[in-house]
């Protein structure tokens, strides 16, 4: 009896997981892509000086922090990824969505202040609950850089 | 030098595959890799067993045995004539199913109410007051000693305790690679569950060489059958599925019983329990 209720709560969250976890991730994949688009003019560079062209500018940093949460079926696969080896494209998905999204609420903050170019991005990229067995965990992508204010 | 954010196409980081699909694939190749593993490592351990003598396997029966027995608090009954009569049966069965030369068999009989009885290393049998009394013939209870004593014959404690060991071993280190919970248990179960299939044919194999001497001793092997159901009686019809245990479902094991050859449907002559043993199943009470 005590098999089957394992498989049955195992069944039940790798179902929630999934269905979820996936809808999720289209959700967020087409508002990124929506928010790209909107904010495709303000450009950003990870060279450390603006380009020569640039007249002159107030600066300030800006940053996005973003903390996203693995689904139980993402680290079911990922654990099994593990065992043979490979690409986790479980992660792949998850980490994509997470710089882009720190990128995005990068853009925003500096949108809100007027910039219209942003030099020196940098991305940190962090794991919580790292190392911790049966838990599932999330990953944090924290994106900053100089925001370049036009000076009217 | 013109500076330009230029559109990054979609899908450099994600894979077109289906997560179901990576799911089922991956599920599936490590569950053949275990389930192979086990089944070589299984069959070694059985093969590998014919070059550990007996009196090897008595040697290392006598100081496991002793802890077993201390776990087990062996309650030997302070009448003796109890597992005499036990010691004689299981004699004359041993005669009956030719054990190989040099292997002996000893009856240890625990007066206490657990519904078991088993072998272990050295060609020891433990049977438990609790499922002696159970048993309303002699015949039952031969049927019972024989299934140990064929336990014994085809080396069974010695190649489970290889098995386990070997089996152990290797599902630990395939397992100690994964970092999530889930793969070690799918590992660990998914090894155990092939084992117990070998287990499981190990009981059957069991089963049918006591039938064989049942037949040798008796004559016939009317009276067998109700060892299991005394079974089924005591697991009050919750016994768990075959492919979870063990043992082969008890009623699976009647079946073999009664289309063996030599099972008699109308029981002439089963032979009672001696009175000392005589259970209160044996008063005719009706459950």
């Amino acid at each position: 009896m005590e098999n089957y209720i394992d498989i049955i709560i195992f069944a039940t969250l790798m179902i929630i997981g999934y269905v979820f976890g996936s809808r999720n991730e289209k959700k967020h994949f087409k508002s990124i892509i929506e928010r790209e688009e909107k904010y495709k003019g303000l450009l950003s560079f990870s060279v450390r000086f603006p380009p020569p062209s640039v007249e002159r500018v107030d600066t300030v940093l800006v940053g996005g922090n973003v903390v996203i949460s693995v689904d139980y079926f993402k680290r079911i696969v990922a654990g099994l990824r593990s065992i043979v080896g490979g690409r986790v494209s479980a992660y792949e998905s998850l980490l994509e969505r997470a710089r882009r999204e720190a990128i995005l609420r990068m853009k925003e903050e500096a949108s809100a202040k007027g910039a219209k170019m942003i030099v020196n991005v940098k991305l940190e990229t962090a794991s919580i609950t790292k190392g911790q067995k049966q838990q599932v965990g999330s990953v944090e992508v924290y994106a900053y850089g100089t925001a370049l204010i036009p000076v009217t | 030098m013109e500076y330009e954010n230029p559109k990054i196409p979609e899908g450099i980081n994600v894979t077109e595959e289906h997560p179901l699909k990576e799911f089922f694939f991956l599920a599936l190749t490590i569950s053949l890799g275990v389930v192979s593993v086990v089944v070589i490592l299984s069959l070694l351990a059985g093969q590998l067993v014919q070059y550990i003598p007996f009196e090897l396997e008595q040697k290392l029966a006598t100081s496991s045995f002793e802890a077993t027995s201390k776990q087990l608090k062996l309650k030997h009954a302070t009448d003796q004539t109890i597992e005499r009569y036990l010691q004689e049966l299981a004699d004359k069965l041993a005669i009956a199913q030719t054990l190989p030369e040099g292997m002996t068999i000893s009856v240890h009989y625990v007066d206490d109410d657990v519904v078991n009885a088993f072998a272990t290393l050295g060609g020891n049998i433990i049977l438990h007051r609790g499922l002696i009394e159970k048993l309303d013939s002699e015949n039952a209870l031969a049927m019972l000693i024989a299934h140990e004593i064929a336990h014994i014959k085809q080396r069974a404690p010695i190649i489970s305790l290889g098995r386990g060991v070997t089996l152990g071993l290797a599902l630990a280190s395939i397992s100690g690679f994964g970092d999530s919970g889930f793969s070690q248990q799918l590992v660990g179960k998914l090894g155990i569950l092939t084992s117990l299939s070998f287990s499981r044919s190990q009981e059957e194999a069991a089963d049918l060489e006591a039938l064989k001497t049942l037949k040798a001793y008796y004559g016939h092997t009317g009276g067998a059958q109700a060892l299991f159901e005394t079974f089924i009686e005591d697991s009050e019809g919750l016994e768990p599925p075959a492919l979870l245990s063990t043992h082969p479902l008890s009623e699976k094991r009647i079946e073999q019983i009664k289309s063996y050859n030599g099972f008699e449907v109308v029981i002439v002559a089963l032979k009672p329990l001696p009175v000392f043993l005589a259970g209160e199943s044996v008063v005719g009470e009706i459950q």
